[in-house]
């Protein structure tokens, strides 16, 4: 599903150069549900955006469900991307002038299609917020709207979800609730990669990666 | 597993309820765009209207006090011509068709008769003027500098009006016509406060003066021969045309409308470019704002597969929106201002005053283009921006 070969990452900073990926090589199956963990600054964030074809790497290939991404126009990885992965961030990021339902279908916008907004409905009331579904980002407890992020991360059937610190600004409970979508999203046969510092998403793991310096250090 | 490309087909949200939207959520910003794009508008209608007004001004003055050439009647007494303001004598109105009929010899701008008698009117010894059409050289159509008057209609000079308690609309007697007062004229401290102006025909059947004048006066003559003595030539050239005339030059008058109108154009020339400049730096930095301002809205949205053409959609779109919108409210308030204050400053043409709706049409299609062309700086900004980066920002 997703195949990394000797993907490097390097950035030029006015202190030097920096290198974000360290020929980083590993492959993730599909329906897999895999934790990337390291500390902050370790290159979690840069290897998702690289998978998610949003980051071109300085050298090594990105292949994700047979396309070799960064051979492919910015145009086609865009809706490939659109098409095919579902992203969740850590701030949410949610459109704030955008009520619940809207910002679910926001996602169908790059795609479009014909049943977005029953597709959206449904995810709504899967996820719990059915009565929230005209409320602003604003109106929203934390949880409420990392739910409404995974809603719109699944509302054009992706393959793929990546995760950047999916629970990294919850509690405990709503965590486990986040991470507990995520999972059901595995066992419908989708491909999950969560990249985080804590040790929230360990149990609904199959892989742990850890990643150091921009290396993997070791597999579990 | 393999994912497909599957053909990209209508957003289920459409991007003008974004742009809308967006426009609702963040009012500031988009009522200070508005107001920009306004302020350049509202500016520039009511510096054509006060230009377009000025001119007519200047006309107004220009008719009254003489043109470049004045060609009266060959016997007419210069002394008591020059204590009148207008001929004695009459000459043929034909004469006119001859000066405006294909010449060789010069060229002419604006070519107007008139007919000027005293008579004595409600108690009153007034001057009645009648006006013909204005003449243009053949193809060549130019701003009137007088207006036209429709017969059986009159305009009334402030000192009569306001005597005879006369108002616009009132029917009027002279001689054994009706007329209806078409506008009284405001005051002008001249001996156009006893006048009443009318069509060229009915002075010439009030006066009994059937097919004749007392004057045409032309406008920017030019003599096409070379010579140190244009003025001769062209006298000698108009005089053999018209045999019953006499033409003199109005040297001064000339000059002070060649003067007035390059200081309107050069008042023109320093405002506009500065006014849009401000208005298009004013735009830009809002513009750029936003963009600052969604960032991360920009990297979600690039997350999700949106290509660099919606998103410029997003940006430009509201530049169209603003500037739609400024150019209606710029065209209103540049049209209240000039017709609120412009009667105070242009007290002769105060009536003629109005809205220029050409204009509006032009405007809105000038001002959404200004204000997007104002907004692709930011908007290539937000195309262009990593999204990786703002992303990563909290």
């Amino acid at each position: 599903m997703i195949h990394l070969e000797n993907v490097s990452k390097i950035y030029q900073t006015r202190y030097g150069t920096v290198k974000a990926l360290n020929d980083v090589t590993f492959k993730v199956e599909a329906g897999e549900f895999v934790v990337v963990r390291g500390v902050s600054g370790c290159g979690k964030t840069t290897l998702l955006m690289t998978i998610a074809g949003m980051q071109r790497p300085s050298s090594g290939d990105v292949i994700v469900g047979g396309n070799s991404l960064y051979t492919m126009s910015i145009r086609g990885r865009a809706l490939f991307r659109a098409q095919g992965i579902g992203f969740v961030f850590q701030m949410f990021h949610l459109v704030p002038y955008l009520n619940v339902i809207e910002n679910v279908l926001l996602a169908g916008g790059a795609v479009g299609g014909t049943d977005t907004e029953s597709q959206a409905n449904r995810l709504l009331e899967r996820l719990g917020l059915t009565d929230r579904t005209f409320h602003r980002p604003s109106e929203l407890s934390a949880g409420e709207k990392q739910r409404t992020a995974i809603a719109r991360a699944l509302l054009n059937r992706p393959k793929i979800i990546l995760a950047d610190e999916p629970a990294g600004n919850l509690d405990p409970d709503n965590a486990a609730v986040v991470l507990g979508h995520l999972a059901d999203f595995r066992r419908q046969g989708g491909t999950v990669i969560v990249v985080t510092h804590g040790t929230d998403a360990d149990r609904f793991a199959d892989r742990t990666i850890y990643m150091h310096d921009g290396r993997i250090d070791n597999f579990s | 597993m393999e994912i497909g490309l599957k053909k990209q087909r209508k957003s289920s949200m459409l991007t003008v309820a974004l742009i809308f939207k967006e426009i609702a959520h963040r009012k500031i910003n988009f009522v200070l765009g508005v107001l920009a794009v306004a302020m350049a508008v509202t500016l520039l209608v009511g510096f054509v209207i006060t230009e377009k007004t000025s001119s007519r001004e200047t006309a107004r003055i220009m008719l009254n006090m003489g043109f470049n050439l004045r060609i009266i009647p060959k016997d007419t007494d210069m002394n008591k011509f020059l204590i009148d303001g207008f001929s004695d004598q009459t000459m043929p109105q034909e004469y006119l068709d001859i000066l405006a009929g294909g010449q060789k010899g010069f060229s002419y701008n604006h070519l107007l008769a008139t007919l000027h008698r005293k008579i004595s009117w409600q108690g009153f010894d007034v001057i009645l003027t009648g006006l013909a059409t204005e003449v243009c050289p053949p193809g060549k159509e130019r701003p009137p500098m007088s207006y036209e008057i429709e017969p059986g209609t009159v305009y009334i000079g402030y000192e009569l009006a306001t005597r005879l308690k006369l108002k616009k609309g009132d029917t009027i007697e002279i001689g054994e016509q009706s007329f209806t007062i078409a506008g009284c004229l405001s005051e002008s401290g001249s001996a156009d406060d006893i006048r009443i102006q009318s069509n060229i025909r009915d002075a010439q059947e009030i006066t009994g003066l059937k097919g004749r004048i007392n004057e045409i006066q032309a406008v920017d003559c030019l003599c096409f021969a070379p010579t140190d003595d244009p003025l001769t030539i062209l006298r000698e050239e108009i005089v053999s045309r018209l045999p019953e005339a006499k033409v003199f030059q109005a040297k001064k008058i000339a000059e002070v409308r060649k003067q007035q109108r390059i200081f309107v154009q050069k008042y023109f020339d320093i405002i506009v470019p500065f006014v849009i400049i401000i208005c298009a730096a004013w735009v830009g930095i809002l513009a750029m704002m936003n963009v600052r301002e969604r960032r991360q809205e920009i990297g979600v949205m690039r997350a999700l597969g949106y290509g660099s053409g919606k998103i410029s959609l997003l940006f430009l779109g509201k530049a169209v929106v603003i500037g739609l919108l400024g150019a209606a409210l710029g065209f209103v308030l540049g049209t209240v201002l000039a017709m609120t204050f412009g009667p105070y400053i242009f007290k002769l043409t105060a009536g003629n005053i109005k809205p220029v709706y050409g204009l509006l049409g032009w405007f809105m299609v000038a001002a959404p283009l200004f204000s997007a062309v104002c907004s692709l700086v930011p908007t290539m900004t937000a195309v262009t921006q990593d999204p990786v980066v703002t992303l990563r920002e909290e």
